[in-house]
């Protein structure tokens, strides 16, 4: 029986199998931050003489609040900071940091073939690169850098064929998210989602890591993309250029527990309008008559309504979804010679990717624009330090969650493409580029 | 051993970790004391806290514990005083969590939620895997042959340390 990409990967890093249909799976590499790892190294400190299975299988950074907001969230970053130091785990520091989602990749940390684990959920995004990579908790992170395993039970294997090429204006955040509508909000639990066919093949490695990084909005493990040329070239352009891999992809008569066929020409940008990264709409529609009401009651929405119409209150470009250099560079592209016309917040995924935007001088049309350009973070997609929604408002944004309460206490966000936020930052409400560049210029 | 106590039903589908405990508490180097602010993001959590006090049971629809992998969920229901939670289906970081945390995650079909959640009080035989709501049948239901093993106090981290030596020599041999 021939294997899937998944199951090679995963049979080469199985010690032993356990009880219940687990498995103890060796993993190459932890990333760790200083939100979920402090409790976890505390505790291997305090209980197992703070030792362990190997430093050099770590790397370490601060991304969620950077720098630290308050006393608590700087003795986070603290306890992380002595512990790599103490350790000789590899760290991003502030100024050298980044969204770890972004920083693992753009160093050339993971490399196909690997297991990667991280106690922060997108951790899929790494997936791109031919990797098992999985969000944990605190707990099972802490167990992965005392042991050098993980206790898992082996997933599902869902092919997901996207044939055609996506056509003008769709992007690899409108596939997400069709994904997601495609095999539901909770459609991929117990599977890894291993995305094949022409439209992934096309894909540039950032596009590659927006699609895996929302792998677990469709409450999957983790999505996988088989490594190929365009791979080999961006790792080979990485710091710390892997010099030996294995590409691996799965066998011509590789068996699937489940199989899910998407046309990419058929995607059109799409907007959610829900609470959940499931319930979106294209951009052109409407709110379907179908849509749940408590959905609705909480975003402030009525079936029917089309998406245009609705006026948001603020605009985010950034997270682990959307805030590398194809990002900026779209959102650059329809804010070039605009003024936005709601708060609009603008965060690359890094200090590297930062840099390279200004190198190209995308900062500049940002803030011509009005917007704000921050330095790297997570920044306001979970509401944790800037950028907090007040109650009631409305945020288009780059991110990967509409949760209720996700970006501020009654906040209500809506995912879109970068160039989708940019629009509607311009316009004041959801708008397509397409509107921006019917519209005379305003000079700058 | 038995899990039980009275009930707080949540008769919702995805009730997810941004509702459980807001970002904003993730602010601790520890697990203490997330409590005091949980369902804090859901939009009528307090009101529902403060309808069932004492509640030590979450009775709630499918895919509860979606979206972060924060661990501080299961901290924040377990300082509450909750010791289980039963659902159709739970996401999977959020079911691992309560395994290493000896936070009870009882799946049982839909049509059994439905039922439960009316109950008043809920008694868990974990070792016999079956459940009985105000004293009525016992309704089985599955744990993890494994994980079983962390709810009965067999220590998550101590098992994985005891697998270094052929963690070691698995790498060895690779």
């Amino acid at each position: 029986m021939g294997r899937s990409l998944f199951d090679k990967v995963w049979d080469a890093h199985v010690i032993e199998e356990l009880p219940g249909g687990n498995a103890l799976v060796f993993i190459d590499l932890v990333v760790a931050h200083e939100i979920t790892t402090p409790p976890g190294a505390i505790a291997i400190e305090k209980e197992f003489d703070d030792i362990l299975y190997d430093p050099k299988r770590i790397v370490a950074m601060i991304d969620h609040v950077a720098p630290a907001k308050d006393s608590a969230t700087a003795l986070q970053a603290h306890t992380v900071r002595t512990w790599a130091k103490r350790q000789g785990i590899r760290f991003h520091d502030i100024g050298d940091n980044g969204i770890c989602h972004v920083i693992v990749p753009e160093r050339g940390y993971v490399t196909p073939g690997m297991t990667v684990c991280c106690g922060d959920s997108h951790t899929c995004t790494l997936g791109a690169f031919g990797a098992f990579a999985l969000g944990i908790g605190t707990t099972a992170q802490a167990g992965a850098m005392l042991a050098g395993c993980l206790i898992l039970q082996r997933p599902k294997v869902m092919k997901v064929e996207v044939t055609g090429e996506l056509q003008e204006g769709a992007t690899a955040k409108d596939l997400a998210l069709t994904v997601i509508a495609t095999i539901g909000f909770r459609g991929g639990t117990g599977y890894v989602l291993e995305y094949t066919g022409s439209a992934i093949r096309a894909l540039t490695m950032e596009q590659r890591m927006t699609l895996c990084n929302m792998a677990i909005e469709a409450g999957a493990t983790t999505g996988i993309i088989a490594p190929d040329a365009t791979t080999e070239a961006y790792l080979a352009a990485t710091p710390e250029a892997p010099n030996h891999w294995v590409a691996q992809r799965a066998d011509d008569d590789a068996e699937y527990a489940a199989t899910v066929t998407i046309d990419a020409s058929a995607i059109r940008p799409v907007v959610s309008w829900g609470t959940n990264p499931g319930e979106c709409s294209p951009i052109d529609g409407a709110i379907p008559f179908d849509a749940p009401a408590e959905s609705l009651e909480y975003m402030a929405l009525a079936p029917g309504q089309a998406m245009r119409s609705i006026a948001i209150d603020q605009a985010f470009i950034g997270s682990c979804t959307n805030s590398r250099i194809g990002d900026l560079r779209a959102a650059a592209a329809v804010l070039r010679g605009q003024r936005v016309s709601v708060p609009t917040i603008i965060t690359p995924g890094s200090q590297a990717v930062r840099r390279q935007a200004e190198g190209e001088g995308l900062h500049d049309i940002f803030q011509d624009a009005g917007a704000l350009w921050t330095h790297s973070s997570c920044g306001p997609c979970l509401g944790m330090s800037m950028g907090v929604l007040a109650p009631g408002t409305r945020c288009v944004s780059s991110s990967n969650r509409n949760f209720p309460g996700r970006m501020g206490d009654g906040g209500r966000v809506h995912l879109a493409a970068p160039a989708v936020v940019a629009a509607s930052a311009i316009l004041g409400r959801i708008a397509s580029p397409s509107e921006i560049e019917q519209r005379e210029a305003v000079i700058a | 051993m038995i899990v039980e106590g009275s009930v707080l039903a949540i008769p919702r589908a995805n009730i997810d970790t941004d509702q459980i405990i807001p970002a904003r508490y993730l602010t601790r180097i520890d697990a203490a004391g997330m409590g005091v602010h949980l369902f804090e993001g859901m939009p009528d959590g307090e009101r529902l806290l403060a309808q069932h006090p004492g509640a030590s049971i979450v009775v709630t629809g499918e895919n509860f514990g979606c979206g972060s992998s924060r661990e501080h969920a299961a901290w924040a229901l377990l300082d509450r005083g909750f010791k289980a939670v039963i659902a159709p289906s739970f996401a999977r970081i959020f079911h691992e969590n309560a395994y290493t945390n000896a936070l009870v995650p009882v799946i049982v079909p839909q049509t059994i939620v439905d039922g439960l959640m009316s109950a008043r009080h809920i008694a868990i035989d974990v070792d016999g895997e079956t459940l009985r709501a105000d004293g009525g049948e016992p309704i089985p239901f599955g744990l993890d042959a494994l994980r079983k093993h962390f709810i009965l106090g067999g220590g998550f981290l101590n098992y994985l340390n005891a697998k270094i030596p052929a963690v070691r020599a698995w790498e060895a041999a690779r």
